[in-house]
């Protein structure tokens, strides 16, 4: 049945929204809902064929309604193959955003130049969503870090990616959940400046204590 | 006292207060409006920015300067100074984010005419214009390449039913008015006409309120 496959994938995506990680990439099944749209277009070809051109839906009305569902079977098609990359782009991107070293880009830290993390981070890999990155999403990743990277450049004073909760307090107390290696601040060890040590408490080094 | 208070009481024409202020309440202005509105706001061309810009680097620098200072009267005024750069970076950082936020979520609708264009900063539009170009890669190497050409765009129109997507221009915002006018708002049963007074809050569609925000007759809250 058409747009069977089309579905899963929606439904695929769905799911992804609301999962802490990103899922395996259905490579199969986005071949299948590909190749579904090339013999329905190769299906219409054929049924247009005998008519050199010339068909008129009132005639056939038969012929005519086929072609309809298959236009419209190819079309909706698309739209859940776009839907699917969409949702799993705009998870990538959030990740991106959060500093996370979504493909290990061999040391290449997306992090603040002001604290020295001791060695790169790579917290996406703890849930193993690297593994399930197509290679073409791995590019995409890779591609979108260079774009961020570049337009925050623009903006190096406000650190772009830095906190969007309103800033409190100057100075926050925090606890160290792991070893970090050793960190460089101006102010002491664990009473620290909140927008040093914004990218350690995001990579799970601190904890902020309230 | 708080934030509203202050933008209430200061016409944005005076000009008896210090330019820095003025910019600190027009970038104030600025954030306020971009979050509450949901279309992409026109990116202020009087230089906001750059100012804000060049300020922040000032006070930086002046953290520095000051830090080697062991006298405690510097350290108090080197705190100060330093929480109000913070409050002063999350303004701008925040801004920049809610718009890239829209930019993304409708990246084609506001690349599509040099009006929606004209909106954007230039750094925007560069992020704009790449990110879609990476986006259509993507789909591309992933699966559209595969598709017959004639299904390869992705900003098809067939059947009536546009690939672009658009910001909803009938999502409700609050308003207040800065000058005595007459408010016309489309409802679903019926339309409405109010004679609105200075500093009247209103909630409306947002395509309603726009031309009133547009000509500075109201502000968006």
């Amino acid at each position: 049945m058409h747009g069977d496959l089309g579905n899963k994938l929606v439904q695929q995506a769905k799911r992804t929204q609301n999962l802490a990680h990103l899922p395996p990439y259905q490579t199969e099944l986005v071949r299948a809902v590909t190749r579904e749209v090339r013999d329905l277009d190769k299906d219409v070809a054929a049924l247009l064929e005998p008519f050199q051109g010339s068909f008129h839906p009132t005639d056939d009305q038969a012929v005519a309604c086929t072609l309809l569902v298959n236009h419209l079977s190819m079309r909706r098609n698309k739209r859940c193959l776009l839907a699917y990359h969409h949702t799993r782009t705009d998870k990538l991107e959030k990740l991106v955003w959060k500093g996370y070293d979504v493909v290990d880009l061999a040391g290449q830290q997306v992090g603040d130049g002001s604290v020295n993390a001791g060695g790169a981070s790579n917290v996406a890999n703890g849930d193993g969503s690297m593994n399930n990155l197509s290679p073409q999403e791995e590019d995409y990743v890779r591609q979108y870090s260079d774009l961020l990277a570049a337009y925050k450049g623009q903006w190096t004073d406000i650190d772009l990616t830095g906190s969007l909760e309103p800033p409190r307090d100057l100075f926050i107390d925090v606890r160290v959940l792991k070893d970090a290696g050793e960190i460089q601040t101006e102010y002491g060890q664990f009473y620290v400046r909140q927008g040093d040590v914004e990218r350690l408490i995001a990579q799970g080094y601190l904890q902020k204590l309230s | 006292m708080d934030i509203d208070d202050i933008l209430r009481e200061v016409d944005p024409a005076s000009q008896s207060i210090p330019a820095e202020t003025r910019d600190l309440q027009a970038l104030t202005r600025a954030w306020v409006a971009e979050r509450s509105s949901p279309e992409l706001l026109r990116w202020p061309a009087d230089g906001l920015f750059e100012r804000v810009n060049d300020r922040i680097k000032q006070q930086i620098e002046r953290v520095e300067e000051m830090t080697g200072d062991m006298d405690p009267k510097t350290n108090f005024a080197l705190i100060v100074i330093q929480t109000e750069l913070e409050r002063f970076k999350y303004l701008v950082r925040s801004y920049l984010r809610a718009r890239i936020a829209k930019i993304d979520q409708h990246t084609l609708h506001y690349l599509s005419s040099p009006d929606m264009r004209a909106r954007l900063s230039e750094t925007e539009q560069a992020y704009a214009t790449r990110h879609q170009a990476l986006l259509h890669n993507h789909y591309l190497s992933s699966f559209l390449s595969a598709f017959p050409p004639a299904l390869q765009n992705l900003n098809d129109s067939a059947g009536n039913i546009s690939m672009i997507d658009t910001p909803d221009t009938d999502t409700a915002v609050f308003i207040r008015l800065l000058k005595d006018s007459l408010v016309e708002g489309r409802g679903t049963d019926g339309d409405g006409i109010m004679d609105g007074k200075n500093g009247d809050i209103i909630i409306l569609r947002w395509s309603d309120a726009k031309p009133l925000v547009d000509s500075g007759r109201a502000e968006v809250i």
